[in-house]
């Protein structure tokens, strides 16, 4: 359904997401994870067209048979919100502060084509399918006096009003408290059609999602199911990230990734995790390609020697870019 | 919302009594005797007692300040000890024809600043926008009787299209009082709307980088569209804070654009006071002016509660 292929983001002579190249099928729900700056949100941004200025994206990325990429803001206007919807990460900032929260669901339905008086019938209806109490009440509530879970569920309203094909949400859990978190989460699972769930969060995305994509340095580095990626990871960055998400046993020390991410555009060449990696050799000074059957099919062969290329592809989707794959 | 506007018009209250008693007191140690300035340096003191007692100067102070702030209520200002004719209805008269000069002048540069300011924003990138903004920089420097001057200087001298100066009722004649104000309005505001562009700029400039309008465009809207729509409600907050300063300030600059233009309008008729050494009717022109500046702060904050949602419950 949303396939995107070589997608690419650039500020001015920066490249910040490079070739990225993914798909997810109807009602699919795929977990798009990395450290802060491995270039997840803007991935989300790029595919709703609404990067900032001066930062443009290229490559293509279809969802259905319309291009999300490199197509005028007029056409683009007609899918956000209607065909496509997004969930920001800041449910404080993210709603008018002196608009009242029903006519805010209410606007996404009526920019759609939906009757006025229909789409605060459905604001109120919307609101209470979020599981906000007493809809009726928070329609006419301004967002001041909701609590953040109640506006990030207001959010979700709002992505949802036009029952969209792909719901993409940019760490949506990230401001809440813990049990909020839950609550809204099982409410996503519940109400998502196909989605795009973004987070640092690796917690989050086992319980969440069937497939996932993990993201360093502007690319996406291994991806494949969520089961094979966690249980057998392959490539060193998303094995360094399982073993600083899990609890060592007491007494022991936090496993940590060593270094940190470098500023944009301080990547270094070749495999962008190298530097930051135990197994690094000279070999890792070229680009690893992302072997397994998410590569875009072409005629060329890795660039590698074919041992370092890692075994075949087990056909079950599971791809990574690692020269010195683990396992 | 009630609670608020109460409090707030007792704040308007208290002030204003307040600026009462600073003003009654600012010209009560001014040195200077009505009396005596009214009969000259050769008066014999008897005759300066007999014209104390007639004015009410021989009085305590505390019961001269509440005999005449007492008047004030009820719109009467007292008799002038210079003229001897009561000041009030002048007051009123010249108050009108300020009021609709600093109005105009605001007018002027609302339309002048809301348009080239969000202009400016949504092409802060662009050169023109970088043009606007500079002009408008250039317009800040320019104080506005000297903008008054140069406008009467090509408008009227060299076109010929528009009176140098003097005032037309707008009873006697409404074409004229048109024309007659054209020029006046222009230089209040037209120095007033470059100081706005800017405020109106980075109002604008500061709502396009909320989130909620990249929600809004999430939903479908375009960008302008989306500023239109969320934006400028939420920008006008600065810009009415500013505003409601402007004001004040126009009443300030009216007194030296009405000398400009001999406009008979309050700033003339307190230069005149001054003048004549007419000191109820300054200590009343005075009281009016700062009455309204409280006025003007009042309406601001009522504009707040208007504007937003979150000054109406609480406070």
């Amino acid at each position: 359904m949303l396939t995107v292929e070589g997608l690419s983001v650039r500020a001015e002579d920066l490249e910040l997401v490079r070739e990225v190249s993914f798909g997810i099928g109807p009602g699919e729900r795929v977990g798009l994870i990395g450290e802060s700056g491995s270039g997840k949100s803007l991935t989300a941004l790029a595919l709703m067209g609404l990067l900032p200025d001066g930062v443009t994206a290229s490559g293509t990325a279809r969802l259905g048979d319309r291009d999300l990429v490199g197509v005028p803001e007029r056409r683009l206007k007609d899918l956000r919100g209607r065909t496509v919807s997004m969930v920001f990460q800041e449910p404080m900032t993210a709603l008018n502060p002196l608009m009242r929260v029903g006519a805010q669901v209410a606007e996404v339905m009526t920019l759609h084509g939906v009757a006025k008086g229909r789409a605060r019938e459905r604001a109120a209806e919307l609101l209470g399918r979020v599981r906000l109490p007493d809809p009726e009440r928070i329609a006419r509530s301004y967002p001041h006096q909701l609590s953040g879970g109640q506006r990030q569920r207001v959010m979700l309203a709002i992505a949802l009003a036009n029952e969209p094909d792909l719901l993409i949400c940019d760490e949506p859990t990230t401001a809440l408290d813990v049990t909020v978190q839950k609550q809204m989460l099982e409410l996503i699972a519940e109400v998502a059609p196909a989605l795009l769930f973004i987070t640092h969060d690796l917690a989050v995305v086992a319980s969440l999602c069937e497939r996932v994509l993990v993201m360093y340095g502007g690319r996406v580095v291994e991806s494949g199911p969520l089961r094979e990626v966690f249980k057998h990871p392959r490539h060193r960055y998303t094995e360094g990230l399982l073993a600083a998400s899990r609890l060592p046993p007491r007494g022991t020390r936090l496993a940590t990734i060593p270094g940190a991410v470098p500023a944009a555009g301080r990547f270094p060449g070749g495999c962008v995790f190298r530097d930051r990696c135990a197994h690094a050799t000279e070999t890792c000074e070229t680009a690893p390609d992302l072997t397994g059957p998410e590569e875009p099919t072409g005629p060329e062969e890795p660039t590698g020697p074919a041992e370092l290329t890692g075994p075949e592809p087990r056909g079950d989707g599971h791809a990574f870019a690692c020269w010195h794959p683990r396992g | 919302m009630i609670v608020y506007l109460l409090k707030r018009l007792a704040v308007l209250l208290a002030s204003v009594a307040a600026a009462g008693v600073a003003v009654f007191a600012f010209m009560a140690v001014l040195p200077g005797d009505p009396a005596e300035i009214a009969l000259g340096v050769n008066a014999t003191p008897e005759a300066v007692a007999e014209l104390r007692a007639r004015f009410g100067t021989d009085r305590p102070p505390a019961a001269q300040f509440l005999d005449w702030f007492g008047g004030l209520a009820h719109g009467d200002f007292g008799t002038s000890y210079v003229t001897s004719s009561p000041i009030g209805p002048q007051i009123a008269e010249r108050l009108g024809v300020t009021t609709v000069l600093v109005l105009g002048g605001m007018v002027v540069a609302l339309i002048v600043a809301v348009p080239a300011g969000t202009f400016a924003a949504v092409h802060h990138r662009d050169p023109l926008g970088a043009a606007i903004s500079a002009v408008s920089q250039v317009g800040i420097a320019i104080p506005a009787f000297l903008a008054g001057i140069l406008l009467v200087f090509v408008f009227a001298v060299k076109a010929q299209a528009l009176p140098s100066g003097g005032y037309v009722p707008i009873a006697d004649d409404p074409a004229e009082w048109l024309r007659s104000l054209l020029l006046p309005w222009l230089s209040l505001g037209l120095v007033q709307g470059a100081v706005l562009t800017r405020y109106v700029r980075s109002a604008v400039l500061d709502v396009m980088r909320e989130d909620y309008l990249r929600t809004a465009r999430a939903k479908g809207r375009g960008r302008m569209g989306a500023l239109w729509r969320h934006g400028l409600r939420n920008a006008s907050i600065p810009v009415v804070t500013v505003l409601g300063l402007q004001l004040a300030t126009l009443l300030i600059g009216a007194v030296v654009v009405e000398r400009v233009f001999v406009i008979p309008g309050l700033g003339d008729l307190l230069l005149n006071g001054v003048a004549g050494r007419d000191l109820l009717l300054v200590q009343g022109v005075v009281m009016v002016l700062v009455a309204a500046v409280l006025l003007i702060n009042f309406v601001v904050d009522v504009c707040y509660a208007v504007l937003d949602p979150r000054l109406r419950g609480a406070r």
